[in-house]
């Protein structure tokens, strides 16, 4: 298991490299910042496991720099040939609604999960 | 020309509920003051709750409000990210963020001081971004962004304000009446409410 933590938001890395936990709010400057968040993400695509979930039910704000890192992860994960790749969203976390539809374009085979 | 508006820039509305901010631009590195925008944006998106009708039962003012507070939380802190990133350094003109509520829109505007330079690029994707559609520009950017790193995101920010959150932009560009080398740029987004008294559906 491996965490990033900051000021406002916890991310945690599952042992076996199946899933990637979000908790609290994201507004790092730039792809810079968010850099790190993006390694630990492309950790699940060194040997998948057979379903990577991004849990994001609990992520309560992204900024735009935020939605970039995601955008990356998810063409690296379009672009393997046999990655599947599940997002868990809240429908009571607004941002989740208005802007995970975009990942969805990048990647048609993503799976979201609204609960 | 000292002035021009690009887009559908908001002027100031005049009789309405209102709040202002400035940031002096010089106290801080921007590493330092990059939580403020966090701090501010969320306090706008708290202060605007307390002035929109509460109509309806209670669990859809709810959710109504907190959608709200989240669009305005958003919004204003793309435009003061933007506003600190590219503010012009050693230029004593400060950042400015202004709210307004009428009953059927609420605006956030962001100002800042840019070079001659930048203020040309910045039309630049300003005229780009008008003639086409945020969604596919924003689709375009994330995928030339994946291939060649840092340079393709600036101003991703902006189409997401759009594309996401159904804003209507605008800008205006004043050039400095002391210092013919500053521009003042500001960036105005408006957020239609959408089941206001007298709003269209």
């Amino acid at each position: 298991m491996r965490n990033i933590n900051g000021e406002t938001f916890e991310i945690r890395l599952e042992e076996d490299n199946s899933a990637v936990i979000f908790k609290g709010a994201l507004r790092l400057n730039g792809m810079e910042d968010y850099a790190p968040i993006l390694e630990l993400l492309k950790e699940t695509l060194i040997h998948p496991v057979a379903s990577i979930v991004l849990d994001l039910r609990e992520l309560d704000f992204l900024n735009s720099s935020g939605i970039t890192m995601f955008s990356r992860f998810v063409i690296e994960a379009r672009d393997r040939v046999g990655i599947d790749l599940q997002v868990l969203a809240s429908e009571t976390v607004p941002w989740h609604a208005r802007s995970l539809k975009n990942l969805q374009r990048l990647m048609p085979a993503l799976n979201i999960r609204l609960t | 020309m000292t002035s021009q508006t690009l887009g559908n820039y908001a002027e100031r509305a005049g009789k309405c509920e209102y709040l202002t901010l400035a940031f002096s631009p010089l106290s801080a590195p921007l590493r330092t003051r990059w939580r403020n925008n966090g701090l501010s944006a969320d306090f706008l998106g708290d202060y605007v709750t307390t002035f929109l009708p509460t109509k309806g039962s209670v669990a859809a003012a709810e959710s109504r409000q907190k959608e709200i507070r989240h669009a305005v939380t958003y919004i204003a802190n793309e435009l003061l990210e933007n506003a600190m990133k590219y503010h012009e350094r050693d230029v004593d003109i400060p950042i400015g963020i202004h709210l307004e509520l009428t009953s059927d829109r609420i605006t956030v505007s962001v100002s800042n001081g840019i070079s001659l330079g930048q203020a040309q690029r910045y039309k630049t994707f300003v005229e780009r971004l008008l003639e086409g559609d945020a969604g596919d520009l924003l689709l375009r950017q994330q995928e030339e962004s994946a291939r060649c790193n840092e340079s393709a995101t600036s101003c991703l920010g902006l189409l997401t304000v759009i594309s996401d959150y159904d804003a209507q932009l605008g800008w205006r560009f004043d050039v400095h009446p002391a210092q013919s080398e500053v521009m003042t740029v500001t960036t105005s987004a408006v957020l239609p409410l959408k089941d206001a008294p007298g709003a269209s559906a």
